[in-house]
């Protein structure tokens, strides 16, 4: 016993030290995941017996597909519109232009307020009688009645993008910043007008960041769960569903909900796995 | 007491595979400052961490000071260290970094102010005492190294390629204080490096390795002038290697045999007629004449190949019977491309390298 | 040539111009909704198509604190992150330490696997984590809430702690111990003070995440455990927008100060960051 401590000692001490690590993670997720994948093959209010019924209700419903597309449309167009927007904006601010300090902070507001203030405050913004409405009707005229764009599609949306844009446009700023500018002088000198050297050398450059940057917003955006529970209205998306089931139902529907978790979980994964699959590709790198 | 401050008995280590070690035995006198020189991967920094404890060998033992300190962990092995990357502190001002190894011995406050000043002031930092080492220069940070290493006067001063990271001119100044500092000091010192100028300058002896093995040591004029292996001969200046068979084995002299022709070296250990060895001998021993009249003992003839002019002397490859041999002179006589040659190889000047010994110090 | 040169710098100038443009719209489009709380909350009689609320009010911000009990809520909420902070780094020490600077086989996966919990929705691990403290009568007790929270915060903190213990130079740590230092000392006297910034940064994150936290509390919360996020849930439901906007005003102060301990010390990218993996 004395040989194999001295003998293994190093091991040993790693070992020890990477538990606490190792067992927040078998506690805490691990485990509560088994017990929400075991839950999800039982009956409704049964602990023993074995059944596929939440899963094939779940999927059997017509508005199941619609869920699924409304949370793979709300992640996916946040995303693009986030690359949409932290392009340009990283590009801004790295030439470090007067005020880009304050600017940069800016990026960062979205992610470090409560999501449920600034969902808040996009109510209110974008409301009927908000400052985008006033404007539109009293500022520049092009409107007589109020935009609706609370709890619709189009402002479910724009809340996204406002809140999980941040990982998207800092991924891009460190990257864009962490960028050797002989490359843009070299394609410079070589003869390339300013546009050129964006478009072939610039973003070429800077695309594992944007990409790196818009997985985390995606995984946000897929698994967002405040944003659309008080802004959705009536739109919701497969983690507001979820939650649905424990909070409407009396006794809570433990079941369905977490065989619909476990198919949210799964999509998940395999959307990332495909992602990354993507973005490893040598292409890309 | 011991002549030896430093013995390495012996020395194996592995990783994994790689030998980086083998059957390393070095021994270093009180006072000295013994060089471990080689390329990148020869063995010298295991070696040096042998001595400090943060490698423990796969056999042999290590004595510092007579004691077998081979299983003693580092931080009670009583030694200073400068790194090539100064590895000072960065959250100490210079005072607080030399302070460090007092501190860390429980020393009373007063003798450890005292003592750090004394430090500083051996390395010249006065006035530095407030400043991080980030505001520092090079050199001045290396100077923190050295300060931090002699503060509490250790038995011995490991000096891990201290200067590599300065730029040359600094280089060449430093080395002179660090040789100045260690005999002023009389301390036993180590220095691991893979400039070969720099070793020759500062060492009392010099220890070359090669693939985890001992090569030489010596002084450096033994190494310069008389390498034992082709390794050493070619690791320290430049080298001529003339293959050549010993014809015959006299008291006073071997005869070689060099593409037909006859050339006298010194005597050597371990020759036997017969035996292919290389003749080694430095390019700027090695004389030209134009070849007119009659030629005299241990010249052969030979081409100009390629002749370069350097500023103070002229380099040339001779073409000896299909053998290059280089050639540098001072004189001021030319020679052309293609132009006929006598070359001169003095007898003393020349040495017989066997191609076959690669680890000779075992 | 001189008109061209004017020419050319209008351009210029009027590049600058849209350049200022687009930055001051994203100001705008991020910020005003905050200014709009901000005046919401302070506003009474703000109804029709007016710009600015007609009359200033305290009277929101006293109903917040005796209606809807904003002190213990504060204080629930402080305590919840207090604790969660304190377990995530305890935890994020020795395993940063080990990921950090300890040669493991399969370190990779065993990192990926910490971070595993970042990349789930953690509405499905919430259900499991309701049931299980249902069962250990964990449910409503700060404790159990906090407990919740580490579940996020912790691959956060290893994260962060790894990467600064990597970072550490392997050659000080050497000389402290050549110097004569043991490892214990070593980790007090060195260590420890090069890696307080990587912990403080840790700190502010993983306070954040907590602070903000709103799921995994929603599945954990009762009546004595009522956290900032979830009070401001439920003032929405309740549907007294007034009242609500005065909570978020106060729920907000924590997070300006946090970012500007970003600004001033914390390079953002960690913030969002690292699934190195990825």
């Amino acid at each position: 016993m004395a040989s194999f401590l001295k003998k293994h000692r190093y091991a040993l001490i790693s070992f020890v030290m990477l538990l606490p690590g190792l067992a927040s993670f078998f506690g805490l997720f691990f485990y509560p995941m088994l017990v929400t994948v075991v839950r999800s093959f039982r009956p409704e209010g049964v602990t023993t017996a074995w059944t596929l019924r939440n899963y094939t209700d779940f999927l059997g419903q017509a508005s199941t597909r619609q869920v699924i597309l409304l949370t793979f449309f709300l992640a996916i167009a946040c995303t693009l519109l986030s690359i949409v927007l932290s392009v340009p904006l990283t590009l801004l601010l790295r030439q470090k232009l007067a005020g880009h300090r304050l600017f940069r902070l800016t990026i960062l507001v979205p992610i470090t307020v409560p999501g449920l203030v600034g969902a808040l405050g996009l109510l209110l913004f974008y409301g009927s009688r908000g400052w985008l409405n006033l404007l539109l009707m009293q500022g520049l005229h092009v409107v007589q009645e109020p935009v609706k764009i609370n709890y619709t599609l189009t402002g479910l949306v724009i809340f996204y993008v406002w809140h999980y844009f941040s990982y998207t446009a800092v991924t891009t700023l460190s990257t864009l910043e962490g960028l050797d500018p002989a490359f843009e002088e070299a394609a410079r000198v070589a003869g390339a007008s300013p546009w050129q050297v964006l478009r072939h050398v610039v973003i070429p450059l800077i695309m594992p960041g944007i990409l790196a940057g818009s997985v985390l917003t995606f995984m946000a955006a897929f698994g967002a769960f405040s944003i659309p529970l008080i802004t959705g209205g009536s739109y919701r998306p497969l983690a507001v569903q979820i939650y649905k089931q424990i909070e409407v139902f009396t006794p809570a529907r433990w079941e369905a909900a977490s065989a619909m978790a476990v198919v949210m979980a799964l999509l998940q994964l395999v959307f990332l796995t495909f992602y990354m699959r993507v973005l490893r590709r040598p292409t890309a790198s | 007491m011991s002549d030896w401050m430093i013995e390495l008995v012996d020395i194996t280590k592995r990783y994994g595979n790689i030998v980086a070690n083998d059957h390393v035995t070095l021994r270093i006198r009180r006072g000295e400052l013994m060089t471990l020189l080689g390329p990148s991967g020869c063995g010298k920094t295991t070696a040096l961490r042998c001595i400090t404890g943060q490698n423990i060998p796969d056999e042999g033992r290590v004595f510092i000071d007579g004691k077998d300190v081979t299983d003693v962990p580092t931080h009670r092995r009583e030694l200073g260290m400068v790194f090539q990357n100064f590895a000072l502190f960065p959250h100490m001002t210079v005072f607080e970094n030399v302070e460090f190894p007092l501190m860390i011995r429980r020393m009373d406050k007063s003798e450890r102010a005292k003592l750090v000043r004394d430090a500083l002031k051996l390395v010249r930092l006065e006035g530095y005492e407030k400043h991080y080492p980030r505001q520092l220069s090079g050199g001045q940070q290396q100077r923190v190294g050295l300060a931090r290493a002699l503060v509490y006067r250790p038995k011995v001063l490991l000096l891990d390629e201290p200067l590599s990271n300065l730029d040359a001119k600094l280089r060449e100044e430093m080395r002179f204080e660090i040789k100045d500092l260690q005999q002023r000091l009389g301390i036993t010192a180590v220095y691991v490096t893979h400039d070969q100028e720099e070793a020759l300058a500062l060492s009392d002896r010099v220890a070359v390795m090669n693939k985890g093995c001992v090569q030489q040591v010596g002084t450096p004029a033994e190494i310069y002038d008389h390498p034992a292996t082709k390794f050493v001969a070619d690791f320290i200046g430049l080298s001529d290697f003339i293959p050549a068979k010993v014809v015959a084995v006299e008291p006073e002299r071997v005869v070689l045999d060099v593409q037909g022709e006859r050339i006298a070296a010194p005597p050597s250990e371990s020759v036997s007629p017969g035996l292919d060895v290389l003749l080694f001998i430095r390019p700027n021993d090695v004389r030209l004449r134009a070849a007119e009249g009659d030629r005299q003992p241990n010249e052969i003839a030979g081409v100009i190949a390629k002749s370069t002019y350097l500023g103070d002397k002229f380099d040339y490859r001779v073409d000896v019977h299909g053998v290059e041999v280089r050639v540098q002179t001072h004189g001021a006589e030319r020679f052309d491309n293609g132009q006929a040659v006598y070359v001169y190889l003095p007898h003393e000047r020349c040495r017989i390298i066997l191609e076959s010994l690669v680890c000779p110090v075992r | 040539m001189r008109t061209l040169r004017q020419y050319l710098q209008a351009l210029l100038n009027a590049k600058k111009l849209l350049a200022y443009t687009f930055l001051l719209c994203f100001f705008l489009w991020v910020t005003t909704p905050f200014l709009m709380i901000l005046l919401k909350s302070f506003g009474r009689n703000w109804f029709g198509k007016l710009w600015f609320p007609p009359e200033f009010t305290l009277d929101w911000y006293k109903w917040a604190i005796t209606v809807t009990n904003v002190p213990e809520v504060l204080r629930n909420t402080l305590v919840i992150a207090g604790i969660a902070v304190t377990i995530s780094t305890l935890i994020a020490i020795p395993t940063g330490w080990a990921l950090g600077r300890r040669q493991i086989p399969g370190k990779e996966v065993i990192m990926s696997t910490i971070l595993l919990p970042r990349m789930i929705p953690p509405i499905a691990y919430a259900l499991g984590v309701a049931q299980i403290f249902y069962r250990l009568h964990l449910i409503d007790t700060h404790i159990g809430v906090a407990i919740a929270h580490v579940a996020i915060c912790a691959p956060y903190a290893i994260l962060v702690l790894s990467s600064t213990f990597e970072g550490l130079d392997e050659r000080v740590l050497e000389a402290a111990s050549v110097c004569g230092a043991n490892n214990l000392r070593t980790f007090f006297h060195v260590t420890l003070p090069l890696v307080m910034p990587g912990i403080l940064s840790s700190i502010i994150f993983t306070f954040t995440t907590s602070y903000n936290e709103f799921t995994l509390t929603l599945m954990t919360y009762g009546p004595k455990t009522i956290t900032l996020p979830v009070r401001t849930y439920l003032a929405v439901g309740e549907g007294y927008w007034e009242v609500t906007s005065a909570l978020s005003m106060i729920l907000i102060i924590p997070s300006l100060f946090v970012l500007f301990m970003i600004q001033r010390q914390v390079q953002p990218e960690k913030l969002v960051g690292g699934f190195k993996g990825v």
